[in-house]
């Protein structure tokens, strides 16, 4: 379930580091235009079209909804009517003990249909996204988690590009800051020093 | 890559050519032969329609019981009871309307009259409801200051441009139906009936003023209304600025709080008050319900049509994407509505509430019954929730058209039990009149479109409904 390839883990990135979401867009069409493979871009809020400018494909995340909601159905009925008329069969209000009541086990498919697919949702949104309990954070840029975004590129991909035309495209687009050869750290080792240079650095 | 962002909308026109007006007058004309047809073979095969002695057994067990314990023995309102409750005097009643002579054996039945009433009633409220609920849908727009909806506000103003002539309608057929169609009426007017407790006690507002002043106060409010927003679109087509804008939102304020209490007590007059010893106070809700949200699927298929046509071009996916979510939004609505109604009903198993549900899951009706709950909510609720779906042109129509159909059934499962009972049916009656409904409504909707320019250019979000985004 996880997308292994999403992991910064043993890579070096060239990254070029925006304020502004409109520059990071127009960055990413112009490095794509001239055959740059982006690697991934962070940003602290969604930009938006930047998927579409990056070219990926829609999620399939609501798929993952409808069969969650879709559960939540069939327990909701099959919970309603194993109680109400197999295991333990009850008149109320003068109904019959049947699958004729299934009038009154609309509000318990629908409660479980609602539940099932919050919950399903978040657990999937979750691991999909890889923001599980106990995961080491990988960040290239302190602020992309605030006020900056992050265009990264891998250096192990072949470029049509050299480096150093990549750097300077980077750099006409407005990047305020660009780095060859940017590894992650780690977030849940707090490391003061690097906190100090990446303040220093931004 | 980067994207295109539309800095200006571009003007266009809709021509209201010779051909749609042809096909329009086409449709109005079929219909109504068919409907005149279908309503002389009604006339001539009357008594041989219908009668399944089961199920006339069936209902009256159901409802006998009740009608005995709630209002003594009054005459109420299965008229096809062959009890010997029916009293000789009933024989004097309304004596003015026609069908009173096919009345054999003193009850007021109902007589192919009846059905053709009852027909107009359910075409002319059905259709009406379309130019009511894109009124309403203005005015929220309006309110909510969206503007996603923005470029397809002349086809709202377009639909709402029936309300004068669908109003005038409604007006007349109910006033001219009411010693047919409605029970309290007949009662009302007669004043040698048997005493029923449960219709005095609704006197305050079953009356004739309510039926000659209130209903056309409301109709003529609302189109007073229309009046000023379209107006104020039009010149807002003429001069920039906010004046209108401003001036069209304190009236859209003013209409919905208007709507809301109007809508009701119409909804209860002319719909609810056919079973008048029966009563929900659902009803409201769930007559908007079936308003709005075939407003809606009207208003997809104006877009399509015009889309198909070359027009609306400005009109992106995303507008559209987003009025499919509308329609998949109030399918869902009017399913939680129609079960609220129900459940309740359903549970507390009170005879004076039953008898609403037990006449309609009697004889023909129950098949009607089970293709309502399957048309206006499970298939197009299955349908439209997927995303291809709600920007595929063909699957939105047909969600449309399905939609559209269901509510035509569920109108008439409103009207038809308390009015026609087992005499009713769908048949080339009822399927030309809403053919000559649908040319009459074509054709005053298509007409307003080719009066104004076809995107309101000067409104202030106008640009935001053109660059508008659902996202990913």
């Amino acid at each position: 379930m996880i997308d292994k390839s999403i992991l910064l883990d043993d890579k070096t990135f060239t990254v070029g580091i925006f304020d502004d979401s409109d520059k990071l867009l127009n960055a990413v069409g112009t490095l794509k235009k001239k055959g740059v493979k982006i690697f991934d871009c962070y940003t602290p809020f969604p930009v938006h079209h930047l998927d579409k400018a990056l070219g990926y494909d829609r999620t399939n995340i609501s798929i993952g909804a409808f069969l969650c909601g879709l559960l939540g159905s069939l327990t909701g009925f099959t919970l309603a009517y194993s109680m109400n008329v197999v295991d333990w069969p009850m008149i109320i209000g003068g109904k019959p003990q049947d699958i004729s009541v299934f009038t009154s086990f609309i509000p318990v498919i629908f409660e479980l249909t609602i539940l099932f697919t919050a919950f399903g949702m978040v657990i999937l949104f979750f691991a999909r996204t890889r923001m599980i309990h106990g995961i080491k954070e990988d960040l290239l840029s302190r602020r992309q988690t605030d006020d900056h975004m992050v265009l990264a590129i891998d250096n192990g991909e072949t470029q049509d590009l050299s480096a150093s035309e990549i750097q300077s495209l980077l750099t006409s687009e407005g990047a305020i800051e660009v780095d060859a050869s940017r590894t992650s750290f780690n977030t849940s080792l707090t490391d003061e020093e690097e906190l100090a240079k990446q303040l220093m650095t931004t | 890559m980067g994207h295109h962002i539309i800095q200006e909308v571009s003007q266009e026109k809709f021509e209201f050519t010779g051909r749609a007006k042809m096909i329009a007058i086409g449709l109005f004309v079929i219909g109504a032969i068919l409907a005149g047809v279908g309503a002389m073979d009604v006339k001539s095969n009357w008594d041989s329609i219908g009668h399944h002695a089961t199920e006339v057994v069936h209902l009256d067990d159901a409802t006998e019981s009740h009608k005995e314990t709630e209002h003594g023995d009054h005459h109420a309102t299965p008229a096809h009871e062959g009890h010997s409750h029916a009293k000789e005097d009933t024989k004097d009643l309304h004596s003015a309307t026609d069908h009173h002579a096919e009345i054999v054996d003193g009850h007021h039945g109902p007589t192919w009259m009846t059905r053709v009433w009852a027909n107009l009633l359910l075409n002319s409220y059905y259709f009406w409801l379309f130019a009511v609920s894109a009124l309403f849908f203005i005015a929220v727009n309006y309110v909510a200051n969206a503007g996603w909806a923005v470029m397809l506000k002349r086809i709202m103003e377009a639909q709402t441009s029936y309300l004068y002539l669908g109003s005038a309608i409604l007006l007349a057929v109910v006033i001219g139906s009411r010693h047919t169609l409605y029970h309290w009426v007949q009662y009302f007017d007669d004043p040698s009936a048997p005493t029923d407790a449960i219709l005095d006690s609704k006197a305050w507002l079953l009356n004739n003023t309510s039926l000659f002043f209130f209903i056309p106060f409301v109709l003529i409010s609302w189109i007073l209304i229309r009046m000023k927003l379209r107006n104020n679109s039009i010149s807002e087509d003429k001069d920039e600025g906010l004046s209108m804008f401003k001036s069209s939102t304190k009236w859209s304020a003013f209409f919905i709080f208007f709507f809301a209490f109007t809508f009701s007590a119409l909804s209860w007059l002319i719909i609810m008050s056919i079973d008048a010893h029966w009563y929900s106070t659902m009803f409201s809700v769930y007559n908007f319900a079936i308003s709005f949200v075939t407003g809606l699927s009207v208003m997809m298929v104006i877009v399509q049509y015009l889309k198909a046509k070359g027009y609306m071009e400005m009109v992106s996916d995303e507008v559209v994407h987003d009025l499919g979510k509308f329609m998949f939004a109030f399918c869902v609505f009017w399913g939680y509505i129609f079960l609220s109604q129900w459940l309740l009903i359903w549970y507390t198993n009170l005879p004076e509430e039953t008898v609403y549900f037990a006449a309609r899951l009697e004889g023909g009706y129950k098949t009607l019954f089970a293709i309502n709950i399957f048309m206006c909510f499970l298939a197009p609720f299955l349908v439209l929730m997927m995303r291809n779906a709600k920007r595929s042109p063909k699957v939105l129509l047909t969600a449309a058209a399905v939609i559209l159909v269901g509510h035509w059934v569920d109108t008439y499962l409103l009207i038809m039990p308390g009015t026609v009972g087992d005499k009713a049916g769908i048949g080339m009656l009822e399927i030309g009149t809403t053919v000559a409904f649908a040319g009459i409504f074509m054709y005053v909707v298509l007409n307003s479109l080719s009066k104004a320019n076809m995107y309101p250019i000067n409104h202030p979000y106008v640009l935001e409904s053109a660059n508008h985004d659902v996202g990913p």
